[in-house]
């Protein structure tokens, strides 16, 4: 089967709801609505996480790692098995994928592609802030970073907190106070300092030393929760630069794909009816090669897939402009081609989540670059 | 509080002890210390690269074994226990940590350890397939150790052909596509080809970065010259563990990087491929970019976020003239930090604080060797995996980077309010855990570490003057270890 190079939106429901799409945004503004980022570090693998299967041009350039239990979404596309949650929420109407997709950065590095995921720049190192960071701090945000550093993404709002549980107990509240007052001239101390002493007792007690992903993603949907709580979420997972052994099914980059999908999984089992006011996105630095490389693993490339879960699509949905597999059609002749810049669709999220205007939005946090509206074609 | 220290004790090294006068020579106390290779002064056993090799290798060979032939959950779990004790599973990490530790917060030649704590993030090795159990530890302490008194380009060399970047960058699983190896049609089953991992991270990474403008043909090129290097020792063993040169994988030919063309010169095929390489490695390391990039690194670790062009040119100096000498190189950077250092302050990363506070405080850290010695019959003691539990807290346990670009050297990726809580907690138990001298006042063991170690007293003044006089012991420590003066340096 030949697939047209135009291969939009699928799912009906999408079309009906275009015409209330006014009223619709009214009644999102009403609720206070949440966006998670899930960032996949390494280079997650697209054609693995959503694999092609219009033909056998995928297997053929993989005969060592190409999957094969997919859970078919149409004829040309299918979910890795291991994303079983998404799969769910796919069947519900809460799941999109943009395919060959990526941000624009073709260099190839992991260091500066994860700089550049996170600036939304288009300089490596050229940026101090985040993208996420000063579109939060327009909008007037709170964040919340499941790990132990803050992450570049954030950087560049006033108001975020990171976290990981840990089991020793806080000293007292007289020491942190006369340090808070000697930390003049640092503000990065002074800052971190005034979330560690606004921090409730209990959030720094009871925590297990290795805490599995639905744990920590269990803590994120609790605070989210919580009234005057964080709107935006942060989750930091690696392990996706499987240059060797990168498996099909089952294997390395499998392994790390489940533990997304338990990420999103665990959000909405937590998040209760909260998840029916939140999207939750992937970020990753780059795509990784078509074919298998010497070692039963991929190089890195260009395009990947962005996965998008959460009650605030209107309905399941592929999105994207397919280039295909052919040789002529890959990047350099061996990356999946990228034919939408993620940076538009980030801006578009945030846009909808945080209720402000594409382009106020793209000025904020993409430097004003020329980035197309997406929102109705992600949440129309 | 009027000081005759000086804040540059912890700027090149981990401070200066309790028993220890302050030098009337600071940059001359420092440079005593780079000139060669310090021993050990760890009494206990110490393990050769090699050794450890073997034992990893054991241990994933048993472990495939018990996995293969034992079906039942329970007694499988036993067999595994029992591995886990005989191969030191659970004891190794701990124990290097212990080592490096030691000799961090015990030895006189303490500022040594500091250039090799930085090389060896330089050439980090990630946490997979057990090589943070078994291996990085003797890498960073034999490998890298090793080689500092020698040149830039011989650690790039040993790093490159070390097992541990061998097996983490993939490099034993790349092939040559026109070698003999992938021509011959008995092999056209298995799997073939070029893996570019290692190759773009010795160019990345490891010399010119990106700032020399490569190309992804470049890369390839350069993962040409490596083609060949792997894996093998004749074993049935699980993977091989001697690094060596198989000129079957090898691309033949000369390979362009950098508009520069590398020929195959030799007289045997081993010689050529090695040859190759050499070449290879010296004009990196020799290129200017790589200079400006390494020296800017080391002036990053050692003296400020963003260190000055006076700075940085220094280095670069050092090291022109001393073609690429690392002792040489070393001692540029404790000159620049001796002469710009003091207008500066740097954030210090988890681990480098920790040291300093066991160090100042006169800490029994990482705690005596003999509570590390082992019977390999049972789960190590609480003790000898503290120094692994601790650096896991505060966020930075030195052989397990995520990633081959290994732990940020800016001081501003270790500032977050977890970070900070962690750095808090840990030094309220600082005392019980002994980071600190359990036996002596804690009031008068800072006073002392602040005579030597800062200019000024002062903020110490100010902040014992606001905890009051009834303050605790623990509450004393946490406003010592967590003052913004003993945070940054």
């Amino acid at each position: 089967m030949i697939i047209p190079r135009r291969h939009f939106i699928q799912g009906s429901a999408s079309l009906m709801l275009a015409g209330n799409w006014a009223t619709d945004v009214l009644a999102n503004q009403r609720a206070k609505k949440n966006l998670i980022v899930i960032m996949l570090r390494g280079g997650m693998d697209g054609l693995t996480a959503v694999p092609y299967i219009g033909n056998n041009q995928l297997s053929d350039l993989r005969p060592n790692i190409s999957v094969e239990g997919g859970q078919k979404i149409d004829g040309s596309f299918a979910l890795h098995p291991g994303l079983k949650n998404f799969k769910s929420q796919w069947d519900d109407g809460q799941a999109a994928i943009f395919h060959a997709s990526s941000i624009p950065y073709t260099g190839r590095s992991h260091f500066e592609g994860q700089n550049l995921m996170e600036t939304g720049g288009i300089s490596p190192y050229a940026e101090n802030t985040g993208w996420l960071g000063r579109g939060m701090e327009a909008a007037g945000m709170k964040a919340l970073s499941i790990s132990l550093p803050m992450p570049l993404l954030l950087r560049g709002n006033s108001d975020n907190d990171n976290f990981y549980p840990s089991k020793r107990p806080m000293p007292s509240a007289d020491v942190m106070a006369v340090l808070a007052q000697s930390y003049h001239g640092q503000d990065g101390l002074i800052e971190a300092m005034s979330k560690v002493r606004a921090r409730p007792v209990a959030m720094n007690m009871g925590g297990s030393d290795d805490p599995d992903i639905e744990a920590l993603a269990k803590i994120a949907a609790r605070q989210m929760a919580q009234d005057g709580g964080p709107s935006v979420a942060v989750f930091d997972l690696g392990g996706f630069d499987t240059h060797s052994f990168q498996g099909g099914d089952r294997g390395q980059h499998a392994r790390e794909l489940k533990k997304y999908d338990l990420a999103i999984g665990s959000l909405k089992r937590h998040l209760g009816t909260s998840y029916d006011d939140t999207l939750v996105v992937t970020l990753t630095e780059f795509g990784r090669t078509v074919a298998q490389n010497g070692g039963s693993g991929t190089e890195h490339g260009y395009g990947t897939a962005l996965l998008l879960s959460g009650g605030l699509l209107a309905s399941s949905r592929l999105i994207g402009d397919w280039p295909g597999l052919k040789k002529s059609a890959l990047y350099e002749g061996r990356d999946l081609a990228a034919t939408i810049d993620a940076r538009a669709a980030y801006a578009s999220i945030m846009g909808y989540v945080f209720d402000r205007d594409h382009k106020a939005m793209v000025k904020d946090a993409f430097f004003g670059a020329d980035l197309p509206d997406l929102t109705k074609q992600i949440f129309g | 509080m009027i000081s005759s220290g000086s804040r540059f004790y912890r700027k090149v090294g981990f401070g200066l002890r309790a028993d220890e006068d302050v030098p009337t020579d600071r940059l001359g106390w420092a440079l005593e210390q780079v000139k060669d290779i310090p021993s050990l002064i760890w009494p206990g056993q110490i393990r050769s690269v090699d050794e450890m090799n073997d034992i990893r290798t054991f241990f994933l060979s048993a472990e495939e074994k018990l996995e293969q032939n034992i079906k039942d959950p329970t007694e499988l779990r036993t067999k595994r226990e029992t591995l886990y004790h005989q191969t030191g599973r659970r004891y190794f990490e701990p124990y290097e940590l212990a080592i490096r530790h030691y000799q961090s917060v015990h030895s006189n030649k303490a500022v040594f350890e500091r250039f090799q704590n930085f090389w060896g993030n330089h050439f980090a090795i990630v946490d997979k397939i057990k090589l943070a159990t078994f291996n990085n530890g003797p890498y960073h302490r034999e490998t890298i150790r090793n080689q500092m008194d020698k040149r830039f380009a011989d650690l790039v060399m040993a790093t490159t052909l070390s097992f541990p970047m061998m097996r983490s960058l993939d490099n034993f699983l790349s092939r040559g596509p026109n070698s003999k190896f992938s021509k011959n049609k008995k092999h056209k089953k298995n799997v073939n080809g070029l893996n570019e991992n290692h190759g773009r991270e010795l160019l990345e990474l490891h010399t010119v970065s990106p700032a020399a403008g490569y190309s992804q043909e470049d890369v390839i090129n350069s993962a040409y010259i490596l083609t060949g290097w792997g894996l093998w020792d004749g074993t049935k063993e699980k993977e091989g563990k001697k690094v060596t040169f198989m000129s079957d994988m090898h691309e033949p030919g000369t390979h362009k990087v950098l508009a520069k063309s590398y020929k195959s010169k030799g007289w045997s095929e081993k010689e050529k491929g090695e040859n190759q390489l050499a070449e290879f490695v010296e004009d990196l390391c020799a290129n200017p970019i790589c200079i400006d990039f390494i020296s800017t690194k080391l002036c990053r670790h050692f003296i400020c976020d963003e260190p000055t062009k006076q700075m940085i040119d220094h280095i670069k100096v050092a090291w022109k003239a001393s073609d690429g000498a690392l002792p040489a190189i070393h001692i540029a950077v404790l000159e620049a930090a001796d002469r710009y250092g003091d207008a500066h302050h740097k954030f210090q990363s988890p681990e480098v604080w920790l040291l300093q506070s066991a160090r100042m405080l006169g800490g029994n850290w990482p705690g005596s060797p003999d509570n590390f010695e082992y019977d390999f019959k049972q789960n190590p003691t609480n003790n000898m995996r503290q120094p692994a539990w601790v650096l896991e807290e505060i966020g930075h346990s030195p052989f397990r980077a995520k990633q081959p670009n290994g732990f940020p050297d800016h001081g501003q990726a270790w500032l977050s309010p977890e970070y900070l809580v962690r750095r808090l907690t840990l030094s309220q138990s600082a005392r019980r855990i002994g980071l600190i001298d359990k036996t002596r006042p804690v009031a008068g063991m800072i006073k002392e570490a602040i005579a030597r170690n800062f200019e000024d007293g002062t903020f110490w003044d100010e902040l014992t003057a606001k905890l009051g006089s009834q303050v605790d012991d623990k509450s004393l420590c946490v406003a010592f270890l967590c003052s913004k003066e003993v945070l940054q340096s």
